[in-house]
């Protein structure tokens, strides 16, 4: 792990509505050894819920489109001299598909790629990537290193598809950009607006289980989720690296943990069931999407990036998660 | 929900003593955060797998065993045994053995094939028990982590084979000498014997077990397990670690070496024992 010169570091992050980026905007206005910080939100920027600061530029911007994106590049952070670009936004619903949905998940990526490498003062990209992207399976390791396959699956759904494109978009560049690329693939964010298809799952009273298996899973906080992140703003070293959170455990004991009644059911029923309860209740979770992290252990191995970043896991999940309401996302200690 | 620890560590306080109560709370194990390790081993289950296993280890098979100072007391090790039987009771004979005469205790993690962790129910209590599947990933964590190993090297080939090859090992696989080397770990033979008799087989199809999952069936010739006795000779280790470096893990030869040192000890153990039982129920 080595540090950076003592020039303090320009950011943009985008995501910045969304309860990570936000609070990671958060935690970079508190380090010292960063500069002026450019937040990105898809909503109203007069929406955004940190107090402006002169630290703080706060734009909207739909970063799905080119032309937006190209414009927030070379004006907004040309003018202020950003030199890292933590990009973590993602769209959130498995329910929403389509050209759009892709748009704002994969052409961001390589769009933010190929103007970055362009760009006369960003020297450095953050992807946040996700733990969705690998493949569980029972002849694989439990363990995931930053070598396993990735679920290449033509069944997976686009949220998937979409993130595992994002994120090998990402990683084939390594090596032959100017940039400094890092892929940061994150256990699953036990939170509610981030997209976590765990805690939609958890929300329900009773949660449904197939019957017979009982995987380890492993899920993070949002606090270690920044913590992984502003390590990898302040550290020189690319490549990926597997962010695991702090909490292994069993998926039974999540659901116990969270105060729920977990039920086993034939596996076979689970997906048409959890098709109805979405239909019905509005809920994103999607059992088929999640099937084989329902059935075969898979837990994120961070050695490296404990080995060349420095991260460790550090802040358990304070079970039962605390539901928050809209205006206090990204504010709270998870 | 039934593989609550809670409901493991009821089990246990009511039928494991206390000697064996605090032996297993001396365990050698690698707590992620919430009293499971990142495989899914846990502390009570390893208690439950001794209730359940007790009566079979203690009555019915009434397992003998000698060698077990050749047995590591800590660091990465790897036990290499001959299989067989139509089901696995040797592993678990093997895996209760170890955990009873090793102090501090130490849990053998038996190295699965693939088809059990997508068993329902027995692949997660096996996993509880420190089961993992049988992937180089695996191995390698537990063994960096210097974790001991159970492998039968013969795989599915030596556990089905018919009753005329009994006792005859089939050729070992070169996995496990592989990792011995790679992660300098001791490799410890073992020879089982009894196991061949308790569930002789009419014959094994692969048709009905594919029905089931599996890669084949035996069909036995007897309803239940025959109450044979069980004995378990642990070789002297072969030194891998000291004879070898991490780098000769890639040489075919080495490893190849390796392999055939190990079936010839446990083939040697295996004689041995046959030599020394007076009748397959003595």
């Amino acid at each position: 792990m080595s540090a950076k010169p003592s020039k303090k570091t320009c950011v943009l992050v985008t995501g910045a509505g969304a309860p990570i980026g936000e609070a990671l905007v958060r935690s970079l206005l508190d380090d010292s050894r960063i500069g002026h910080i450019v937040a990105v939100t898809g909503y109203h920027q007069d929406t955004f819920p940190i107090a402006p600061s002169k630290r703080l530029t706060v734009q909207s911007v739909d970063i799905g489109r080119n032309r937006h994106l190209h414009q927030l590049l070379f004006d907004t952070a040309k003018t202020l001299g950003v030199d890292t670009v933590i990009h973590t936004a993602m769209h959130l619903s498995a329910t929403d598909e389509g050209q759009r949905v892709h748009a704002y998940n994969v052409d961001s990526v390589r769009n933010l790629m190929a103007h970055c490498e362009r760009h006369p003062t960003i020297r450095r990209l953050i992807v946040r990537s996700a733990s969705a992207v690998y493949q569980v399976q029972r002849d694989l390791p439990v363990l995931i290193g930053e070598e396993h396959p990735l679920n290449m699956s033509g069944h997976a759904p686009q949220w998937v598809r979409d993130r595992i494109e994002a994120d090998v978009s990402a990683c084939v560049r390594m090596g032959m950009s100017p940039l400094q690329i890092v892929v940061l693939r994150m256990a699953e964010v036990l939170a509610p607006g981030t997209g976590s298809q765990l805690f939609d799952y958890l929300e329900s009273p009773v949660c449904f289980q197939p019957a017979g298996f009982d995987p380890m899973i492993n899920l993070m906080t949002i606090d270690d989720a920044v913590e992984a992140l502003s390590t990898a703003i302040h550290s020189n070293e690319q490549g990926v690296f597997n962010i695991p959170g702090a909490d292994t455990l069993p998926l039974s004991t999540a659901i116990k943990r969270w105060g729920r009644i977990g039920l086993p059911a034939i596996d076979s029923v689970l997906t048409p069931l959890y098709r109805i309860r979405r239909r019905l209740t509005g809920h994103d979770f999607r059992y088929g999407m999640n099937r084989r992290w329902f059935i075969y252990s898979g837990v994120l191995d961070g050695q490296r990036a404990h080995e060349v970043l420095g991260y460790v896991p550090a802040k358990p999940i304070d079970w039962p998660v605390r539901k928050r309401v809209t205006s206090d996302i990204g504010r709270g200690s998870l | 929900m039934a593989f609550s620890p809670a409901i493991a560590d009821a089990f246990a306080a009511l039928f494991l003593d206390a000697s064996s109560q605090s032996r297993i709370a001396d365990l050698h194990f690698q707590d992620a955060g919430h009293g499971f390790d990142a495989f899914g081993m846990h502390p009570s289950f390893v208690a439950l797998g001794e209730v359940v296993l007790a009566p079979l280890y203690d009555k019915y098979f009434r397992v003998r065993s000698w060698g077990h100072e050749n047995i590591p007391s800590q660091g990465p090790a790897v036990l290499a045994a001959n299989h067989s039987g139509n089901i696995p009771i040797d592993g678990m004979m093997l895996w209760l053995d170890v955990l009873r005469h090793t102090q501090p205790p130490r849990v053998a993690r038996p190295i699965a094939d693939h088809f059990v962790p997508s068993l329902p129910y027995l692949g997660t209590f096996f996993a509880r028990g420190g089961m993992v599947g049988g992937s180089r990933g695996n191995a390698r964590t537990l063994l960096n982590s210097g974790e001991m190993l159970m492998i039968f090297p013969e795989g599915v080939p030596g556990i089905v084979k018919p009753w005329s090859k009994r006792y005859q090992l089939q050729k070992f696989r070169e996995g496990h000498a592989e990792l011995a080397i790679r992660h300098q770990a001791p490799i410890v033979p073992i020879g089982v014997v009894g196991g061949e008799e308790q569930l002789p087989a009419l014959f094994s199809s692969r048709r009905i077990g594919k029905l089931f999952g599996l890669p084949i069936m035996p069909v036995p010739a007897v309803p239940i397990p025959l109450p044979v006795r069980y004995h378990l000779y642990y070789g002297e280790p072969i030194p891998v670690h000291e004879e070898f470096k991490p780098e000769h893990a890639d040489d075919p030869q080495a490893v190849k070496e390796v392999a055939a040192r190990v079936q010839e000890a446990v083939q040697r153990l295996v004689h041995q024992g046959l030599s020394e039982r007076t009748g397959i129920f003595e």
